[in-house]
């Protein structure tokens, strides 16, 4: 009773239209970055931050939760019509979406994926509504021995299902923990590896890191390749047919399913839900040999899987304060950069803003079915984009947003040098996503790891006397033993490289 | 491939080293229980740990399979790629001095010819919007402080 009052008090603020233009704002704006490939949504979301910086916190965080998910459906339009995913998470898409651009049923494909996705995203914001408060009051019981344990589990996931090396995103972690110690230390105030440098003392910018990494490294990994192919196919007939329906609405439920069941776990990020979704789909279908050929399930339930997976994703971060991918670390950055910490606190510190934002999932969801169906041709319009306008773009609102943060020019040119390694890492596939959680996480975990010391007077004993932090540690240390000896399961290895 | 991780493995021992002595100078423990420098010194160590294996798996090939895959890219995109890196660094040591305005102009329209735009209208507009149109959008609709220069634009 207690939920539906707040949903309904957060239904009523994210319905001002001030909120309701942020929400639309976000969605087009998402959609348009998911729908220029190179890119992807951690990016997009972080050179947008600005746009928001004097914005009331409730209004900017609706706006970039929009450019989140509004995100993960352009990524689609653009896996479709041109076979190149707009964002990782439509790399599943292609394999039947662009064969049916192919033969013609390009229309059905994105209408099948807009509808997967609506009912992906408001069937996982349901579940958040009914799990997020229970969770959130079950996270509150938590000490600082255990969130530092909670932390170590949800690093310990992102880093074992990262690329392909364990070791190799375990030491990413560890250096991303490393710069996260840069700055004045949180507990005694003392400056750590500033070198005498004024603009060390705040730390090192997590926005900059990122638009670094994913924005200027991928404008320099796409730079020099080869033109894109749109296929022309009609965009007339949206709606499937009879005979596909029947095919696509079980799918649909499905990849919700798993969508939503990876989302709740940190660290799986947004490809293995599709990956997992698609290839379930072609084990129980009678069928098999027509997926890769244009099969309507193959975009259904990804589709369905990825948007589910996007809103659960949020129910981590909301209630643990535990990022599941980098996007949703850019994510949590924003509500940092707001003056907000997410966890289970927020939920009783600021009702007002988590059921405004948690409400907007479902206005978000809405305006992303009305805009993308009857839209989806002036979205492919924009594939006919020359990539050199995309780029600069991409490059301009980059430098812009370093900037801004904190009107430092220096930003500028810690996003210069993270864009040069975030491009060396990818071009020897080192992963990224442990480095960007340390970063986003460090200063928590260093946190609750010394309140618990000071706790327990230096006595490491407190985190393996308490039987909740005991069982979380083990269960890191089975995840990542688990990883060592590769026991995930084939596909979700693939996916993850 | 493997010559990339090796490179990447002493880049990151010698990040993980250095991290290691600096943490040195700070207590690593004090009245209150550990110190500032408790969390470095230790991370520090486990990163040298780490790497050291790493640097172990390559020498026995068990980290990369496929060493034939291609590291550098080719010269035309090396070339632009360093363009845009000459031209981001050049856009944010001219930013205070010369403001938003004067410094994006010709970033955007340099950049647009370097990586091959060749329609002079479009680019003069698309230079035009993303200096003066992206300043008058943010400083003065959405109120984000962007740098003016001395010449006062």
């Amino acid at each position: 009773m207690d939920t539906l009052q707040h949903l309904m008090t957060g239904l009523a603020a994210a319905m001002s239209w001030q909120n309701l233009v942020f929400a639309l704002i976000g969605c087009i704006l998402g959609t348009l970055i998911g729908v220029l490939p190179g890119l992807g949504p951690a990016a997009g979301t972080a050179i947008l931050i600005p746009l928001t910086f004097r914005l009331d916190p409730t209004g900017g965080l609706i706006m970039l939760s929009a450019i989140y998910y509004g995100a993960m459906y352009g990524g689609t339009i653009t896996s479709v019509l041109i076979n190149v995913p707009g964002e990782a998470a439509s790399v599943v898409t292609c394999f039947d979406g662009h064969q049916m651009a192919k033969q013609g049923r390009g229309g059905t494909a994105l209408g099948i994926a807009a509808i997967g996705s609506f009912v992906g995203g408001i069937t996982a914001t349901i579940a958040l509504v009914v799990v997020a408060p229970p969770l959130a009051r079950v996270a509150l019981s938590f000490g600082p021995p255990e969130f530092f344990a909670l932390m170590l589990v949800g690093l310990g996931l992102v880093t074992s299902l990262a690329g392909r090396s364990l070791l190799a995103g375990l030491a990413m972690a560890v250096l991303g923990l490393l710069i996260a110690m840069v700055g004045i230390d949180p507990v005694r105030g003392a400056p750590r590896f500033t070198f005498g440098i004024p603009s060390l003392y705040d730390g090192v910018g997590f926005i900059p890191v990122v638009m670094g990494l994913f924005g200027v490294a991928e404008i320099l990994l796409t730079i020099g390749g080869p033109p894109r192919q749109v296929v022309a196919t009609k965009l007339t007939s949206l709606l499937p047919s009879r005979e596909e329906w029947g095919r696509a609405w079980g799918a649909i439920a499905r990849g919700t399913g798993i969508g939503f069941f990876l989302g709740l776990i940190p660290g799986v990020g947004a490809i293995i839900p599709t990956f997992v979704a698609y290839v379930f789909e072609k084990r129980i279908s009678k069928t098999p040999e027509n997926f890769g050929q244009g099969a309507i399930e193959g975009v259904a339930a990804p589709e369905s899987a990825n948007n589910a997976y996007a809103n659960a994703a949020m129910i981590p971060l909301l209630t643990l304060g535990i990022p599941s991918s980098p996007t949703i670390a850019v994510l949590m950055g924003a509500f940092i950069v707001n003056g907000l910490t997410p966890g289970p606190f927020l939920f009783q510190e600021r009702p007002d803003l988590v059921w405004a934002v948690i409400a907007s999932f479902f206005l978000g969801n809405i305006l992303l079915l009305v805009l993308n169906l009857p839209l989806v041709g002036l979205w492919a319009r924009l594939l006919h984009l020359p990539y050199q306008y995309v780029c600069v773009g991409t490059l301009l609102f980059c430098v812009l947003g370093a900037y801004s943060l904190q009107q430092n020019v220096f930003d500028v040119g810690v996003m210069i040098v993270c864009g040069i390694i975030g491009y060396g890492m990818r071009r020897i596939d080192l992963p990224v996503a442990p480095l960007v959680l340390g970063l986003i996480l460090g200063p928590f975990i260093e946190k609750s790891l010394r309140t618990s010391l000071e706790m327990s007077g230096g006595d490491f004993s407190i985190f393996v006397t308490r039987p909740l932090c005991l069982g979380l540690l083990v269960i890191g240390g089975l995840i990542l033993l688990g990883s060592a000896l590769r026991l995930a399961p084939a596909e979700v290895r693939e996916a993850s490289k | 491939m493997r010559r990339g991780w090796q490179v990447a493995c002493f880049c990151l021992l010698g990040v993980f080293l250095a991290a290691l002595v600096i943490s040195l100078d700070y207590s690593l423990k004090d009245a209150l229980g550990p110190g500032p420098g408790f969390f470095p010194f230790w991370l520090s160590l486990i990163g040298i740990v780490l790497t050291g294996a790493m640097l172990v798996q390559l020498a026995r090939g068990s980290i990369i399979a496929d060493a034939a895959i291609e590291v550098l890219p080719d010269r035309s995109a090396a070339l632009q790629a360093g363009a845009v890196l000459v031209a981001l660094t050049v856009a944010a040591a001219l930013l205070d001095d010369l403001g938003f305005r004067l410094t994006m102009l010709p970033f955007v329209a340099g950049l647009l010819l370097v990586l091959g735009a060749r329609s002079l209208i479009a680019i003069a507009l698309t230079a035009v919007a993303g200096s003066f149109g992206v300043f008058h959008v943010f400083y003065y609709w959405l109120k984000v402080p962007l740098p003016i220069g001395v010449l006062g634009i």
